[in-house]
């Protein structure tokens, strides 16, 4: 199938400035092949898990429409920012990052959904690994449901890839939705290494009952357009949401981020970490939000960009936001953006490093420190190994 | 101690919530609405210049096209068939205090900017409604060549073609709607000139009072400081407060010249009936130097972000800010630069207190152009919430295109904190003491800023009472 792509995706929850060009972003593109609207299958499912194929999108979205007052809880008195988005995303099952279009692309386009179900008290301790091999003219559209119940463990590694072949061109988009209920732990773990042709969305929603966490570690670093997003709902008492991302963008690559992290139960916590390198005439933006809804007692949000600009024609746009309608919470946030440090490439001098090799050392140090979290060793020796390529 | 909550008193506005009857004898009032007659009007009672009338005209073309913003608070309370561009006194201009009418003077007497003029000030503007009732300079000041009056005098004397070349081209009509409309309908205001190398060593200040119910008040300030001089210019402006809406959409535009300083201090306290629909802006040249220091604590509603212009290499902006949102006030505040020169430097350092159900938000950009090698940019805002029926939010920006940028940007949202007031409590000191040192303290970066007699201002605004249970 053919098809054309004209998404608003990634829809800051408020609006700034027009000038900014920053409000959202255009997902557009024209005659796609989709040869593929199924996820890929595991090598094994483990025990306890169960996996039903082949879902409707809107169908595998049940669980949460089903649990939507539970999802959206409201404990204080509810109010909202100056610009609000928020109702734009109302009728999507559980809202995502990059929002309701992608839900109505995979609706549309009749695209399947793998719903993995993690029985009550579960421990899974080997990873469930997705690989996607998309190879050059290959285009695809996947999702998936995760849905952990009480007191259960879970780790799946999502692998884009196309292999050696630096040069391929395609398509893939995915939907992830995520959800851990009381006591539940899930870890997703992305890797990007798609070809430099390749045109690249990755989308994931989420909610966490209490005591659920979510724990993120993406790293992106392939593809010439890249657009993603997150939305996590900590919904009760100590919901966690976790993120680690790395992101490497160089050549005309384009990269569009959107996260949210929306504090509704008492003493929730989110950290979300970006360490960035851009190099030659790369593109990022990166909106992060934390939003401390009224209720979220006790609750503490964080969130931090460190960037290293390396080319001389890169575009950088950072947007890190903090909404708050609770007295008794903690948020922060920090960005720092720029090139190495006069004192850190000095003591590299002093050491016989030279301060290209410095440059490489420091870029490989702050990629490697997320693909270490990769709970796969064969793949976070191949995303060491393409790094190492890049740089 | 978590029980113990603290409450902190609204700001007491009665000092500035006076009102003074205008009786249809003395004032000339404007039928409400926007129209081309109306503008024509406006016109015609100005004098304007032919250039001048074509200008509004073309500005009311864009303020009806140009759509409402979509993205600060809302302003369907506002509507402008019930807004009065243009009121005024029916005398003219005076230049000694004692020439005023005796009622306007009264209001200026009350809010204390006579005796204001007298200790501290070069030189004093104040426009009551929609035009300048008194501008005087000191006679030393004047000596130096620099020049203070009102706009409309320099639109027909001899700085007439460089009020033509800078009028409205730092802050373009097509920029946003209410700049549009500031366009067509703007009265009154100051035009100041600092000639070379003059450094002015005390501030000349500009005091706006909208006194009259349902009207506007869209006064330009046109600033040139040449090159190497050096001005500290201050703003003060208070309204009493009606039922119905008022609209503030004045234009600030700050020109500063190679190796110049310039500071721009504003104490905004705006009633409460106030949409305060603002903007201000300066550019730079090489070596220069803008710094903004900023109080908002008045208005219903404001969209405030002055932003500057690094232009030169070298040049520099500080801005401090504070922002007080209390009950029914939805205040949209922050800062704006674009760095163009090579190693332009910008500090952004905010404080905001939300209480009461008011709704504070910090908004900013920060633009580093390819051109500006070597720029430092540096965001600081923190914001103190007060209870959980209010708001406060941070929206930055940052979009940087070079690769040798330093760029820093850091935000703190929190409470005050128990542990904070135990530890000084151990110390002797009372708890209401203690909160009011908290929050003083959180105030202090910016009234350090001000001279003595606007931080005593500004901490009578505040007046944060303490007590509890």
């Amino acid at each position: 199938m053919n098809t054309d792509l004209n998404m608003k995706v990634n829809v800051l929850p408020v609006y700034t400035y027009n000038f900014l060009r920053v409000n959202d972003s255009t997902l557009d593109a024209s005659d796609i092949t989709i040869d593929s609207v199924e996820s890929p299958v595991p090598a094994a499912v483990p025990q306890g898990v169960s996996l039903k194929s082949g879902v409707s999108f809107d169908e595998a979205g049940e669980v949460f429409r089903a649990n939507k007052d539970k999802i959206l809880v409201s404990t204080g008195v509810p109010g909202e920012p100056n610009g609000d988005t928020s109702a734009r995303d109302n009728e999507q099952a559980v809202r995502t990052g990059m929002g309701v279009d992608v839900d109505k692309l995979f609706i549309s386009t009749g695209a399947k959904c793998d719903v993995y179900t993690v029985e009550e008290g579960t421990v899974v301790k080997e990873p469930i690994v997705l690989r996607f091999d998309m190879k050059n003219g290959n285009g695809r559209l996947a999702s998936q449901v995760i849905h952990a119940k009480k007191n259960s463990e879970i780790t799946v590694i999502m692998d884009y890839t196309s292999e050696d072949d630096k040069e391929a061109a395609g398509f893939l988009g995915v939907s992830t939705r995520v959800l851990a209920e009381e006591g539940a732990r899930v870890i997703l773990v992305k890797t990007q290494m798609l070809g430099n042709g390749y045109l690249h969305f990755d989308d994931l929603g989420g909610a966490c009952y209490e005591k659920g966490a979510i724990r993120l570690v993406t790293l992106e670093l392939g593809a010439q357009k890249v657009w993603t997003g997150s939305y996590m709902n900590l919904t009760a008492k100590e919901a966690d949401f976790t993120s680690d991302v790395a992101y490497l963008s160089r050549e005309d690559h384009h990269m569009d981020i959107n996260f949210v992290a929306d504090h509704r139960g008492k003493k929730t916590n989110a950290l979300m970490q970006f360490k960035g390198v851009l190099m030659d005439e790369a593109q990022k933006t990166l909106r992060f939000t934390i939003d401390f809804k009224n209720g979220s007692a006790g609750s503490v949000g964080d969130e931090q960009e460190d960037v290293l600009l390396l080319g001389d024609d890169v575009i950088n746009r950072t947007m890190p936001i903090i909404l708050c309608q609770e007295e008794d919470m903690d948020g922060r946030h920090g960005a720092t953006i720029g090139q190495l440090g006069e004192d850190l490439l000095f003591y590299m001098q002093t050491r016989g490093i030279d301060e290209e090799e410095a440059k490489r050392i420091m870029v490989k140090a702050r990629l490697d420190s997320v693909a270490r979290l990769i709970p796969d060793e064969a793949l976070a020796q191949r995303a060491q190994h393409y790094i190492q390529n890049i740089i | 101690m978590s029980d113990n909550k603290q409450i902190v008193a609204d700001i007491d506005r009665s000092l500035y919530d006076f009102k003074d009857v205008e009786s249809e004898k003395d004032f000339y009032r404007m039928a409400e609405g926007l129209t081309r007659e109306t503008v024509l009007k406006v016109s015609e009672e100005k004098n304007d210049p032919e250039w001048m009338r074509d200008f509004r005209l073309k500005c009311l073309e864009l303020y009806e096209e140009i759509k409402m913003p979509n993205w600060g608070p809302s302003i369907e309370g506002l509507d402008m068939d019930r807004i009065s561009s243009y009121v005024r006194h029916k005398s003219d201009m005076k230049g000694k205090w004692e020439d005023v009418p005796e009622d306007i003077k009264n209001t200026f007497e009350k809010l204390g900017i006579p005796q204001a003029e007298r200790e501290s000030l070069a030189g004093v503007g104040a426009q009551y409604d929609s035009e300048l009732v008194y501008h005087n300079v000191k006679d030393e000041v004047a000596a130096q060549g620099v020049i203070y009056t009102d706009l409309e005098s320099a639109l027909h004397g001899e700085y007439a073609d460089m009020i033509k070349e800078h009028f409205m081209k730092l802050v373009p009509p097509t920029d946003h709607k209410f700049a549009a409309l500031h366009g067509a309908v703007w009265s009154g205001g100051s035009f100041v000139y600092v000639p070379k190398g003059v450094k002015v060593d005390i501030p000349l200040q500009s005091y706006f009072r909208l006194n009259a119910a349902g009207a506007g008040q869209f006064e330009h300030t046109l600033i040139i400081v040449d090159e190497g001089a050096d001005l500290h210019f201050i703003e003060g402006c208070s309204a009493p407060k009606y039922n119905v809406a008022n609209l503030h959409a004045g234009c600030v535009e700050l020109f500063v010249g190679k190796g110049a300083r310039l500071r721009y201090s504003t104490i905004e306290n705006w009633s409460k009936n106030m949409y305060n629909l603002n903007t201000k802006r300066a550019v730079v040249e090489e070596n220069g130097i803008m710094e903004w220091v900023s109080g908002s604590f008045g208005s219903h509603t404001s969209y405030l972000y002055p932003m500057t212009i690094l232009k030169g290499d070298n040049s520099k902006m500080e801005f401090t800010g504070i922002t007080f949102a209390g009950k029914g006030q939805n205040l949209d505040t922050g800062a704006k630069v674009v760095h163009i020169g090579e190693r332009t430097s910008s500090v952004i350092s905010t404080k905001s207190i939300s209480k009461d159900g008011g709704i504070g938000t910090y908004r900013s950009s920060v633009t580093i152009q390819k051109t500006a090698k070597k720029a430092k940019a540096s965001v600081s805002c923190d914001s103190l919430m007060l209870d959980s029926i209010s708001r406060a939010d941070t929206v930055p920006a940052m979009d940087i295109r070079t690769n040798d940028a330093d760029v820093g940007h850091e935000a703190k949202i929190g409470r005050i904190s128990d542990e904070a007031i135990f530890y000084l409590m151990s110390r002797g000191i009372s708890e209401e003491d203690a909160k009011a040192m908290i929050v003083s303290g959180f105030a202090n970066p910016v009234s350090k800023e001000l001279p003595l007699e606007y931080a005593v201002e500004m901490n009578n605004l505040i007046k944060l009472e303490m007590s509890g249970h």
